[in-house]
C-alpha cells in the first residue's frame, strides 16, 4: 500500500504546507509565545502560490518509484476487498505515470502570480477586482492538485480491488475528481458547460453500473469477485439477472472507455477541458474503464471453451466505435476533437482484442497474450496521446490549440516540438517501428492467430477462402481498414504542421517542465517501439497478466 | 579486418548523421559549421565507399564476388530487437544486393561532390548522409521488419531534401512524394503482415507471438497462406507497394515533380538508388515468396513494363523542361526491368539486375549535367538555348555521353541491360520483342533532337543563343567539382561498357540460381515453359 499512503501524506501535506504561518499561542498569564505554525500570516515558501504544484510532483514522483519497485511484490490480501499483485502494481504504475506527466505539465497552465497583494479600500475598483481575480488564481492551485491526487487515489485502489463494491466506489472517486477537473478550465468559458455535460452523462452511467452491480447481488448474494466468477460457472443456461446485470455495467465501463454509443459526451468534454485534463481522460481514465471490463467480463464471465454471451454485441460495439470515432475524427476541425474521436477508435480497437477472448475458440495462452497485449496498448498510449495533447497544452498557453489552423506552421515556429507531435500522430496510427505499431501488431496478431487457422486450407480462390474464415476474423480486418482511414487525419496533422504558413513567427512559449514532458513522451515512444526498454516492458506485462489469469 | 562490415556501413551514416544533426553549433560561424559538417560527411561516406570496395575486392570478408554462387555472405550473428515478436537485427549480401550497395556507397560521395559548393548550410550534407545508412539499411536488412522500417526511412532525408533545397514548387512536390510513397508502402506492410501471420509458430524463447519477421523464413513459409487466391492477393498488394517506388505507369506521377524540384544531390540518389530499392525489394520479397503469382501474372508484369516503357518514351518526346525529360526516361527504363523478370529467362533477370546497376550510374551523371546545366544558365528550357558546347565544353561533353549512354550505344554501360533483356525476351515471347525494340528508337528520337537543339544548333557558330534568364552574361563552363564528379561518373559508364562481367558474373550466376531454385518449379505448375 506504499503508493497509496504516499499520496494521502501528499494530501495532507497539500492541505497543511499552504496554511503554514508563524502563529503563535501566548500561555495564560505568562508572556511565553509557544509557535503553533497553523494560520498568522504565511512564511514566504508557503505563501508561494507555486507550492501546490511542487508538493503534487513531488508526491507523484515517490509514488510512482515505490509503485515501480514494488512491481513484482508476492501477492497479498488486504481485509477481503483488496488484492495487490503484479498486475495491480502495473496498472498503478501506469496511472501514476500518467498523472505525474499531468501534474509536471500544468506547472504552467495556471497563472501562478507569486507577487499577489491583497487588495487596500483606496484602490479603484479596476485594480480592486484584478488583485482578487489574482488571489483566487493562486488559491486555485490547490484545488486543481487536491483533485489530481485523488484522481491518483481512486485509480490506485481500483486496480486492487476485488470487491464489485470497492471497485464502483474507487471508479466514482477517481470519476467525480476528473469531472471537476474538467470543469476546471475556466480560461475560455467552455469548461464549465464540458464538465457539466461530462458530469450528467456520467453519473447517468454510473447509476446504471450500480443498478447491474444491484442486480448481480440480487442474484448471486455476494460482491466479490471470486463468489460472483464461481456462482457464473455454476449456473445453468443464462440467469436474467446475470445477463441484465452484467450488461448494465457494460454500459459504465463504456462509458468510460468512450465506446460508441456513450461517447458521445467524451468529444466535448475533452475539447471543453485543459488539453492536459483530456490527455488524462485519454488515457488514464481510459484504461480504468479496460481494468474493469477486464474484471467483470474476462474475470467472471468468460467460461472455459464456450462462447460468452457478449461476444457477438462487444464484437459490434468495438466495430461500430472504431469506424465513428474515425469517420467523426476526419471531419473535425479542432484537433482536441480529433484526438478525443481518435481516442475512441483506439477504444474500438481495444474492445475487439478483448471480444476474442470471449469467443471460447481462443486457448488460454492466446487469451493471455490478447490482454498482454490490450494492456501494453494501454501503457504505450499513455506517451503517445498523452504526449498529442501536451503539445496542445503548449499552443494553450497562448490560447490556442482548438483549432487546426493554430498548427500551422508549427515546423517553423518549433521544429522540436513540431517533431514531436509529428511522431505521437505517427504511432497513433500504428507506423512502425514506433510503440504503437507494436501494440497494434500484438492485437491483430492475437486476433488472427485465434481466428484465422479456422479457414479452410483447400480453398482456391479469395472469397471461398472468406466464407470458410471465422467472422472473428474480420475484426482484424477492421482494424487494419480502420488504421488506413486513420491515417488520412493523422498524416494531416502533419502536414499542416510542415506546408502552411504559420499565422505568426512568434516562437512558442518556453514553459520548460511542459516540454520537458513533452520530450520525455516523444523518446519513451520510440524506445517503448524498438530495443531493450520495450522487451522489459512487455515482459513486465505479461508476466502481471499471467498472475491474473493463472492466480 | 572488420567482423560486421554490413553492420558497419549501416550504422556509422546514421550515427554520424544524427550527430551532425542535433548537435548545436560547434565552431563560430555558420559557414566554419557548414565547412565541417560538409567536410565530415565527405570523409564518413568515402569511408564506406572504401569498405565496399575491399568487400568487393575480397579484402574485407574474404568473399570471391567473381565466382559467386549463392546464399548470403557476410552475414552477422543475429541480434534480438524486439524478441516477443521476433525481429532480429540480420544483415547478408549476395550478388542481387551487393551491387546495389556498392552503388548506394558510391554515389552518396559524388552527389556531395557536385553539390560541394551548394552552399545550402550545415544541415545538407548529413542528410545525403542520412540517406546513405537509410538505403544501404534496406538492401542489407534480412529482416522484414528491419527492412520495412528502413524503407520508410529514407522517405525522411528525401523528404526534407526536396522541401527545404528544391524549387519552387518543392511544397506541392514534396508533399506529392511523401503521400504517393508513404500510401503505397502501408498498403505493402499489410501484405508483409499477412505474410507474418501465417509464417509456422516457432517455439523460441521470448516470442509472445509465435511468428517471427526472418525475411527467409517468411519467404520460405509463404506456402502455408491457406488458398492461391490469397497469395495471388498478397503478391498484389506487395507489387502496388514496389511498383509505386519504381515507379511504373500507372503509379509513376510522383516521380517527375519530385525529380524536377529536387535538389541536384537529391534527384542523383532518387534516380539512382531509391528507385532501384523497388526493383530489388520485388524480386527479394515478392517473386522470392510468390513464385506461382509471379508466373500467374506474367501478362500483368508485361502490361506494365510496356506501358512504362512506351508511355515514358512517348510522354518523354513532348518534354521541354530537361529535368522532367530523364525523369520520364527513368520511367521508361524502369519498365524494362519489369520486362526483363517477366521472360523468366536466366539472361532476362541478370539483364534486369544489370539494368538497375547501369541506369544507377548514367541517371545520376544526367541528373547531375540537368543541375549544372540549371546552376549555370538558370534555366531547364530545352531550346532556350544553344550551342553550349562553346560556352561550356566540358558540360557539353558529359550531356552526350549520358545522353548517348542512356539511349543505349553500344560499348556504353545502358547498352548491356537493354540488349540482354531484349534478346531474352524474343526467346520468351518472341516477335513480340518489336514492340519494346521500337520504343527504343523514340528514346533516340527524344535525346537526339534534344542534343541537336541545346549543344550544337546555333546560328552564330561563336556565341550560340543565350537564354533570357541570364541577362546577357557568358554563363561559365561547369566548376571543377562538378566536373570531377560526372567524370567519374562517365568514366564508370564506359568501364562497364566495355568490361561489363565485373557485376554481369555474379548477376547471371545468381539469376540461374534463382531461377533453378524458385521459378522453374512454380513455372512448370503453371504450364509455362522455362
Amino acid at each position: 500500500m506504499m503508493p497509496e499512503l504516499i499520496m494521502l501524506l501528499g494530501l495532507i501535506a497539500i492541505v497543511v504546507v499552504p496554511n503554514l504561518g508563524d502563529a503563535k499561542f501566548r500561555l495564560p498569564l505568562t508572556s511565553v509565545r509557544v509557535p503553533v505554525l497553523l494560520g498568522g500570516s504565511r512564511f514566504d515558501l508557503t505563501n508561494d502560490p507555486r507550492m501546490p504544484n511542487r508538493i503534487s510532483n513531488l508526491t507523484f514522483s515517490i509514488a510512482l518509484l515505490s509503485s515501480l519497485l514494488l512491481i513484482s511484490e508476492s501477492p497479498s490480501e488486504i481485509g477481503g476487498i483488496l488484492l495487490v499483485d503484479s498486475f495491480s502494481r502495473l496498472f498503478s504504475t501506469m496511472f501514476l505515470a500518467a498523472l505525474l506527466l499531468v501534474s509536471i505539465a500544468t506547472t504552467h497552465r495556471l497563472p501562478a502570480k507569486t507577487n499577489a497583494l491583497i487588495p487596500k479600500d483606496s484602490d479603484s475598483e479596476e485594480v480592486f477586482d484584478r488583485k482578487i481575480s489574482i488571489l483566487i488564481d493562486n488559491r486555485r492551485q490547490v484545488d486543481f492538485y487536491i483533485l489530481l491526487i485523488m484522481v491518483g487515489l481512486g485509480m490506485t485502489m481500483m486496480t486492487m480491488a476485488t470487491n464489485l463494491f470497492m471497485l464502483i466506489v474507487c471508479i466514482e472517486l477517481a470519476s467525480l475528481s476528473t469531472y471537476v477537473l474538467v470543469a476546471f478550465h475556466k480560461e475560455d468559458g467552455t469548461g464549465g458547460e464540458a464538465g457539466a455535460k461530462y458530469f450528467i452523462v456520467g453519473s447517468v452511467a454510473s447509476a446504471i453500473g450500480i443498478y447491474g452491480m444491484s442486480l448481480l447481488y440480487l442474484w448471486s448474494g455476494s460482491l466479490d469477485l471470486e463468489v460472483l466468477r464461481q456462482s457464473w460457472l455454476s449456473m445453468d443456461g443464462v440467469d436474467p439477472f446475470a445477463a441484465f446485470g452484467i450488461g448494465m455495467m457494460l454500459v459504465a465501463f463504456g462509458f468510460k472507455v468512450s465506446a460508441a454509443p456513450f461517447h458521445l459526451a467524451a468529444p466535448d468534454a475533452y475539447s471543453g477541458a485543459a488539453s492536459q485534463v483530456s490527455g488524462l481522460l485519454a488515457t488514464a481514465s481510459k484504461a480504468m474503464g479496460f481494468l474493469a471490463l477486464f474484471r467483470v467480463l474476462v474475470m467472471i464471465t468468460v467460461p472455459d471453451g464456450s462462447e460468452a454471451i457478449w461476444m457477438i454485441a462487444l464484437g459490434i460495439f468495438a466495430i461500430v466505435t472504431m469506424t465513428w470515432g474515425n469517420l467523426a475524427a476526419l471531419t473535425s476541425e479542432n484537433p482536441k476533437r480529433m484526438l478525443a474521436y481518435s481516442s475512441v477508435a483506439h477504444a474500438g480497437y481495444m474492445l475487439a482484442a478483448i471480444a476474442v477472448v470471449g469467443s471460447g475458440i481462443s486457448s488460454a495462452d492466446q487469451n493471455a497474450i490478447i490482454l498482454t497485449a490490450v494492456s501494453f496498448h494501454l501503457f504505450v498510449l499513455v506517451l503517445f496521446k498523452l504526449g498529442a495533447f501536451l503539445v496542445l497544452a503548449l499552443l494553450e498557453t497562448e490560447g490556442k490549440g482548438h483549432q487546426i489552423e493554430h498548427l500551422y506552421g508549427l515546423g517553423r515556429r518549433d521544429p522540436l516540438i513540431a517533431g514531436s507531435m509529428f511522431l505521437f500522430v505517427l504511432s497513433l496510427a500504428g507506423v512502425p517501428p514506433l510503440s504503437g505499431f507494436l501494440s497494434k501488431l500484438l492485437m491483430i496478431n492475437g486476433i488472427v492467430s485465434t481466428s484465422a487457422s479456422t479457414g479452410s486450407l483447400s480453398s482456391v480462390d479469395v472469397i471461398s477462402w472468406a466464407e470458410s474464415v471465422d467472422p472473428l476474423f474480420w475484426l482484424a480486418a477492421a482494424i487494419v481498414l480502420n488504421s488506413a482511414l486513420s491515417l488520412f487525419y493523422y498524416l494531416r496533422i502533419g502536414l499542416v504542421m510542415f506546408f502552411e504558413e504559420p499565422p505568426s513567427e512568434k516562437s512558442l512559449r518556453a514553459a520548460p517542465s511542459l516540454r520537458m514532458a513533452i520530450f520525455a513522451c516523444a523518446l519513451l515512444t520510440v524506445l517503448c517501439g524498438i530495443g531493450p526498454v520495450s522487451e522489459w516492458l512487455l515482459d513486465t506485462v505479461s508476466s502481471a497478466i499471467d498472475s491474473l489469469m493463472y492466480e | 579486418m572488420i567482423s560486421d562490415p554490413l553492420t558497419v556501413i549501416t550504422i556509422v551514416p546514421l550515427v554520424v548523421s544524427l550527430a551532425l544533426l542535433i548537435l548545436p553549433k560547434i565552431s563560430g560561424s555558420a559557414e566554419g559549421l557548414a565547412r565541417a559538417s560538409r567536410a565530415i560527411s565527405m570523409g564518413v561516406s568515402l569511408a564506406m565507399l572504401a569498405i565496399t570496395t575491399m568487400i568487393f575486392f575480397g579484402e574485407i570478408g574474404n568473399v570471391d564476388w567473381t565466382d559467386y554462387n549463392s546464399g548470403y555472405s557476410l552475414t552477422n550473428d543475429a541480434f534480438a530487437l524486439i524478441p516477443s515478436i521476433g525481429v532480429h537485427w540480420k544483415v547478408g549480401a549476395d550478388a542481387l544486393s551487393f551491387p546495389m550497395i556498392w552503388l548506394t556507397t558510391l554515389l552518396i560521395p559524388i552527389s556531395m561532390l557536385v553539390e560541394w559548393d551548394a552552399k545550402k548550410g550545415h544541415l545538407f550534407h548529413p542528410l545525403i548522409l542520412m540517406m546513405e545508412g537509410a538505403l544501404i539499411g534496406v538492401f542489407v536488412s534480412l529482416d522484414m521488419f528491419v527492412f520495412y522500417a528502413f524503407w520508410e526511412l529514407t522517405l525522411v532525408p528525401m523528404f526534407f531534401l526536396i522541401m527545404v533545397w528544391g524549387g519552387e514548387d518543392r511544397k506541392y512536390a514534396s508533399m506529392k512524394f511523401f503521400i504517393y510513397t508513404f500510401t503505397a508502402s502501408v498498403i505493402m506492410l499489410v501484405g508483409i503482415l499477412v505474410m507474418y501471420f501465417y509464417t509456422p509458430a516457432v517455439e523460441s524463447s521470448g516470442t509472445i507471438t509465435g511468428h517471427t519477421f526472418d525475411m527467409s523464413v517468411m519467404i520460405a513459409s509463404s506456402d502455408y497462406i491457406p488458398s492461391e487466391g490469397l497469395r495471388h492477393l498478397v503478391w498484389l498488394l506487395l507489387l502496388i507497394g514496389f511498383a509505386t517506388k519504381m515507379p511504373s505507369v500507372p503509379v509513376h506521377t510522383w516521380l517527375p515533380d519530385a525529380h524536377v524540384q529536387a535538389p541536384t544531390a537529391g534527384s542523383m540518389l532518387l534516380a539512382g538508388v531509391m528507385l532501384k530499392m523497388g526493383a530489388y525489394g520485388f524480386l527479394r520479397i515478392a517473386v522470392s515468396a510468390f513464385p506461382e503469382s509471379t508466373v500467374a501474372f506474367i501478362p500483368l508484369l508485361i502490361f506494365l513494363g510496356m506501358a512504362s516503357l512506351v508511355y515514358g518514351a512517348w510522354v518523354c518526346m513532348g518534354q521541354t523542361n530537361l529535368k522532367r525529360m530523364v525523369a520520364y526516361s527513368s520511367v521508361s527504363h524502369m519498365g524494362l526491368i519489369f520486362l526483363g523478370i517477366a521472360t523468366m529467362q536466366p539472361l532476362g533477370i541478370a539483364g534486369a539486375l544489370f539494368m538497375m546497376f547501369a541506369h544507377g550510374i548514367i541517371s545520376p551523371l544526367l541528373f547531375a549535367v540537368a543541375g549544372a546545366f540549371k546552376h549555370h544558365y538558370h534555366t531547364l528550357e530545352i531550346g532556350s538555348m544553344r550551342g553550349i558546347a562553346h560556352h561550356s565544353p566540358w558540360l557539353a561533353a558529359h550531356m552526350m555521353l549520358g545522353w548517348m549512354a542512356s539511349l543505349g550505344l553500344p560499348l556504353l554501360a545502358g547498352f548491356v541491360a537493354e540488349v540482354t533483356i531484349l534478346i531474352a525476351f524474343w526467346m520468351s515471347f518472341g516477335w513480340l520483342v518489336l514492340l519494346p525494340t521500337l520504343t527504343l528508337i523514340i528514346t533516340a528520337v527524344y535525346y537526339l533532337t534534344s542534343m541537336q537543339k541545346t549543344i550544337f544548333e546555333s546560328n552564330d557558330p561563336h556565341h550560340g543563343i543565350l537564354p533570357d534568364t541570364l541577362h546577357g552574361e557568358d554563363p561559365r563552363d561547369i566548376s571543377w567539382h562538378e566536373n570531377s564528379g560526372m567524370i567519374i561518373l562517365g568514366a564508370l559508364t564506359i568501364v562497364f561498357g566495355i568490361l561489363p562481367f565485373i557485376f554481369w558474373d555474379m548477376m547471371s550466376e545468381w539469376s540461374s540460381g534463382f531461377l533453378i531454385d524458385t521459378l522453374v518449379e512454380a513455372m512448370q505448375s503453371e504450364g509455362v515453359k522455362p
